[in-house]
């Protein structure tokens, strides 16, 4: 079962022949990263569906102490899916975006190798691994972040990496320790830590959080992800709203329920606050998201809030919470990464980054503001969108669980995010035109494309929720079998 | 007070050895003057030969030949004095590189004052950044 | 012959380097041979150090013992050959084989004249040497002959370089190393007082006995001790004289000096502290809580210190300090994980501190210019260089699949296990500490181009003015009249052609073959240790068990 191997692989290949193009090659260069974004798709779903069926796709190398493994679970081929899949999308709206930009050749490369390490957290199979790929993937977005090369773009770098690279430290500490009571087995053999008793248990588990937290954008670690929009819109949309904070958030639901486990993880006395945890990232991210002017870093903010919706699910240590966690990890990307293209499209046309100067906007680009609306609606979580759903059933999770209050929580959220987003919408339609669009041509088509295509997905999964549903249906029994 | 006297007096030679010692360290530390640093490490290093070779000494021994007509001889440990020898030639060594290399800097900048070096070193480097201006 | 020679290897290993050393300036005329030599010499060594680290290895236990000049134990010197010494043998050895050939046909311009290029060999062989006796002896004042004559060869390589700049700084490490030598002959000297003996195993029988009589004393030849190989190992209050030493120095002399040299003075503080001294008497002096403490201190004060460098090279000897903290720590943490772990980064940081500074040299020689935000765009004309310094970076800072991050592991692990959770936690932050002082590098060298690099410097200068204009505004505050005279003029205008005599930037590229393989070798190795840790980890373990257990 080579599958995931290649998988992971061919991002990496894909990169490094991507370096080698020669300069002039545009379309050369854009076929190669077609082809290998949708090798690694192709691949990604191959080995899901063997997970799905329940088969072995282990590979695994030894070296010493330390083994090396890929073998997803539910958990990962669902993570695997949804970062390879949206990878296409992002290609392909990148051929528009990136056309009349400077050093395509190191932005295609980069984006191809974050492909790689983001599969390569999805497929690890042991904690060594995980961070292995957690790491790689920090160095490898590390360019596409600096790529307008500003001195703005280079602090908002370090920042990143300063981050990130101390989040990655606390998990490094917590891997050492759980290694020293437990060893390094895989996942799929059960919690990690079942069976270890130890005083410092607590500590371990918030250790765990802190470092993934970092990704994940829970709140007071959030402070990179805003700066980090500096990057072009692709990346912003599918890295630092989906593949590297979708990382974090990943790392944060092994850590609970495959290192420790549901049961263990229920009878720490810190675990009754962590849903409150995530609940403040809910409300305040999105509170913080309501003052910000500039659309991208409104987007950042909604993200941290987004992410926390995933986290509050996976805290509630039920298996509806974690059904909901689950639907919100696959359909709640699909709306985010409509906005940021839209945002994208915006800027490229007419060149206004700031909400307050998009008034009348819809006019020149209606079918654009149509989608952003679309999406919006998504965000505050309205039927005909997929994101309803994961919302859905982390209410009925908390409810299930006996927390009514984060049912509340999500409500108040979901009627934040409207304050956010549908006055923009509404004014983009109603408002004077103040300001001149640039002609379209096949760039627009390019980056509006995949935009579509992803709103006729969201409403396509969200009227017919059982398309998704299977995956999260087999993570939640996966875990709590 | 009075032991304590008689121990310093018996045991003189280490007694010098710290005195030196701290001669040295301080001539090292506080004189700019490169000769005089070089002297102060001179001092130190004779310290520590006193020491060592004070320790392969026994009052009223003889010297470690074998005396055939006096059995009950005490002899000195000579294996301190040897070792110092190549301690003194380590110094030697050390000395001769630290004057070659005050002549250089003597060459480049016309004073052997180490203070004064470094002021001049700085208007260089200030120099040279006006330069690239 | 082949009999005579196995059965006198240790011996050979420290003879060899130091013989063929010092033959090397009477072929000064044919440079060629004398660099071939110096690479033979080094083969040697390896093929040596290897056939004596499998001995040693397959000898499970007992260590090999070699009496110099047949001479039985309390009276001739002995060379032991244990793990350790073989574990720190094939360090210096596969580190210093890249170093020479990185060094041939590229150090004349540097060092200037056949004559002046054969005696830096003859200094590197000495100090290659030197370091090799340091791993074997087992004698208190052959391991002071040796540390003398490690001194003098790397006080002579820093001076190598032809500016006045190098000798200053050159003066000032010979006398602050001298006074380490003081320090320590004199450690030594107590301890023969005593306990009467020079051999290390006898010493220590000795001083077991009789340490409840004379604690003073003891504790006296230790501080000494400590200082001393301290002062010469640059942990941190005592670095002062590196920064200068190791950036002033040739390229290939700076990648010996912060990979090898400071290292071999940890190995022989090592061997006082735990073989002579013992571990009990370690933790009754309370000397390994001394060296956690210091090693702490180093790891963020280094690390904080290399933040504003602006030269290269100087950034990278403040990292010196810092990952020399690291290993001080190691050795504090009286844990077999730990020590290991200390013995581990030692060889990865000997690897990747090389590799850090030839391919830094190697921009630096190729483009005349010596400050970061002026190597702009390096990555495009130097690749390879660029590559190999970057590799070593994440090695530095502790990426997983990069020989460091084995190192940092066994490190955290065995700070774990001695109970205390503060070295863990400096442990990570030296990392990102690390990871801010290096990242602008990799930075500027592969995604900025050099318009934008001046761009941005206009405007850093702006904000606020670099140290370089500092220190030279503090020098006008400083200047007297008499300073003004003619003379000085006409010295500072000598002084500024030599430091502009550069090679043209035009032809930027990366360097000749051989500084290319030696390049590869040590990425190689870090890579390799970092891959595969599996044998030189377990040789470390039993180093480390050997000097925590045995006694």
């Amino acid at each position: 079962m080579l599958y995931a191997l290649l998988a992971i692989l061919s991002g990496a290949a894909g990169g490094l022949i991507v370096f080698l193009t020669p300069k002039g090659s545009r379309r050369l260069r854009s076929i190669i990263t077609l082809l290998f974004a949708a090798s690694g798709a192709v691949f990604s779903w191959l080995t899901a569906l063997s997970v799905f069926a329940g088969k072995s796709v282990r590979i695994g190398f030894e070296f010493g102490e330390l083994a090396w493994s890929f073998d997803p679970d539910p958990l990962g081929a669902v993570f695997g899916l949804i970062a390879s899949t949206l990878w296409l999308f992002a290609t392909v709206y990148s051929f528009g975006y990136m056309a009349e930009k400077k050093r395509q050749r190191i932005y295609y490369a980069f984006f191809l190798i974050s492909l790689s390490a983001t599969v390569g957290v999805a497929f690890a199979g042991n904690l060594i691994t995980l961070y292995l790929f957690y790491e790689l993937l920090t160095l490898a977005t590390y360019p596409l972040v600096i790529h307008e090369r500003s001195p703005e773009a280079a602090r908002a770098g370090t920042k990143y990496i300063m981050y990130n690279l101390s989040g990655a430290g606390a998990i490094l500490i917590a891997i050492i320790i759980t290694y020293r009571f437990a060893g390094n087995p895989d996942f799929i053999e059960g919690p990690v830590l079942a069976g270890v008793e130890t005083p410092v248990m607590g500590w371990l588990l918030v250790m765990f959080i802190v470092g993934f937290g970092v990704k994940a954008a829970i709140m007071p670690l959030h402070r990179w992800l805003p700066s980090a929009m500096v990057a072009p819109t692709p990346v912003s949309a599918l890295l630092h709203a989906v593949a590297v904070v979708y990382a974090g958030v990943f790392g944060v639901i092994r850590v609970v329920y495959s290192v420790f486990g549901h049961e263990l993880a229920g009878q720490m006395s810190i675990s009754p606050i962590l849903p409150w945890v995530a609940a403040f990232s809910i409300l305040a991210g999105v509170i913080v998201a309501l003052r910000q002017d500039v659309l991208k870093r409104r987007l950042a903010y909604q993200t941290v809030s987004h992410l926390s919706y995933i986290l509050l699910g996976a805290f509630t240590l039920e298996p509806w919470g974690l059904a909901g966690a689950m639907m919100q990890m696959i359909t709640y990307p699909f709306m985010k990464m409509t906005l940021f293209f839209c945002a994208g499209i915006i800027a490229e046309q007419t060149g206004e980054t700031r909400i307050s100067r998009m008034k009348g906007v819809g006019r020149e680009l209606p079918w654009t503001m149509a989608a952003f609306t679309a999406a919006a609606l998504g965000m505050v979580g309205m039927l005909p969108m997929s994101t309803f759903w994961g919302k859905y059933y982390l209410m009925k999770g908390s409810v299930a669980g006996g927390m009514w209050p984060f049912a509340v929580v999500l409500a108040v959220s979901g009627l934040i995010n409207a304050a956010c987003f549908i006055p923009v919408a509404v004014e983009a339609f109603r408002g004077d035109k103040i300001q001149s669009c640039r002609e379209k041509d096949t760039r627009t088509v390019w980056m509006f494309a995949p935009t579509a295509l992803l709103v006729v997905i969201a409403v396509v999964t969200g009227l017919v929720p059982g398309i998704v549903w299977p995956g999260a249906e087999a993570v939640t029994d996966w875990f709590f079998r | 007070m009075k032991a304590l006297l008689e121990k310093l007096i018996i045991n003189y030679p280490y007694f010098f050895a710290v005195v030196l010692f701290a001669i040295g360290v301080l001539t090292v530390l506080t004189r700019s003057n490169l000769f005089k640093k070089l002297l102060g490490i001179n001092i130190m290093g004779s310290a520590g030969f006193i020491l060592f070779i004070a320790s392969g000494n026994i009052r009223g021994g003889v010297e470690p030949i074998l005396h055939t007509s006096d059995h009950e001889a005490v002899y000195v440990n000579p294996l301190p004095s040897a070792l110092m020898l190549t301690g003194i030639v380590v110094s030697v060594s050390v000395t001769a590189f630290a004057l070659s290399l005050i002549i250089r800097l003597y060459k480049e900048y016309g004073t052997t004052d180490a203070q004064r070096i470094a002021r001049m070193r700085n208007e260089v480097k200030k120099i040279d950044s006006n330069d690239r201006r | 012959m082949t009999a005579m020679i196995a059965d006198n290897l240790p011996v050979l290993v420290i003879i060899v380097p130091l013989f063929i050393g010092i033959v090397l300036p009477v072929f000064a005329r044919r440079l060629r041979l004398v660099e071939g030599m110096v690479v033979l010499a080094e083969a040697l060594g390896l093929v040596g150090a290897g056939f004596l680290a499998y001995m040693v290895v397959t000898r499970k236990g007992a260590d090999w013992i070699y009496q110099v000049g047949g001479w039985p134990a309390p009276w001739g010197i002995e060379l032991t050959a244990n793990s350790l010494a073989v574990f720190f043998l094939a360090v210096v050895m596969v580190v210093s084989l890249p170093i020479a050939l990185f060094t041939i046909g590229n150090l004349r311009q540097e060092v200037g004249g056949n004559m002046r290029t054969a005696r830096f060999y003859t200094l590197f062989l000495l100090l290659v040497g030197s370091l090799a006796g340091m791993a074997l002896t087992n004698d208190l004042f052959n391991t002071y002959v040796l540390v003398e004559v490690a001194t003098l060869s790397c006080c002579g390589l820093v001076s190598s370089h032809g500016t006045p700049r190098a000798a200053e700084a050159a003066f000032n490490y010979l006398i602050l190393a001298t006074l380490a030598s003081s320090l320590v002959v004199s450690g030594i000297g107590f301890i023969y007082v005593i306990t009467g003996h020079l051999n290390m195993g006898f010493a220590s029988q000795g001083l077991e006995q009789i340490w409840q009589a004379k604690p003073h004393a003891v504790w006296i030849a230790i501080s000494f001790v400590l200082v001393g190989f301290g002062l010469k190992s640059a942990i941190f209050p005592l670095h002062i004289w590196l920064p200068d030493a190791h950036s002033s120095a040739p390229s290939p002399a700076s990648a010996v000096l912060s990979g090898l040299a400071v290292k071999g003075y940890m190995i022989c503080l090592l061997k006082f502290l735990y073989v002579v001294f013992g571990p009990d008497l370690m933790k009754e002096f309370s000397v390994d809580r001394i060296l956690v403490l210091a090693g702490m201190t180093a790891i963020i004060c280094g690390s904080v210190m290399a933040l504003p460098q602006n030269n290269l090279k100087r950034r990278l000897a403040f990292s010196t300090v810092a990952q020399v903290g690291y290993i001080y720590l190691g050795f504090g943490l009286m844990d077999i994980n730990g020590l290991a772990g200390a013995l581990f980064y030692l060889a990865s940081h000997a690897a990747i501190k090389s590799a850090l500074f030839l391919s830094a040299g190697a921009m630096i020689s190729a483009t005349g210019k010596k400050k970061i935000s002026e190597l702009a765009g390096i990555g495009r004309k130097m690749p390879l260089t660029a590559s190999v310094f970057t590799a070593a970076s994440l090695g530095l800072i502790g990426i997983p699949l990069f020989s460091g991050f084995i190192g940092k592991w066994y490190l955290i692990a065995g700070s774990l296990d001695s109970g205390d959770f503060l070295p863990t936690i400096i442990i990570i932050a030296g990392s990102v500490l690390c990871a801010a002082y290096l990242f602008p590098v990799i930075r500027v060298a592969w995604f900025e181009s050099p318009q934008q690099a001046e761009q941005v410097n206009a405007e850093q200068q702006a904000e606020q003015p670099d140290s370089a204009a500092q220190e030279g505004s503090r020098g006008i505050a400083l200047q007297d009249e008499e300073m003004h005279s003619g003379q000085q003029v006409q010295q500072t205008a000598v002084y500024q052609n030599v430091q502009e005599n550069t090679p043209p930037g035009n032809q930027v590229k990366d360097p000749g073959t051989a500084q290319k393989l030696a390049l590869i070798l040590l990425t190689a190795v870090i890579f390799i240790l970092g891959i595969m840790p599996g044998p030189f980890i377990a040789l470390a373990k039993r180093a480390a068990a050997e000097l925590l257990m045995l006694r």
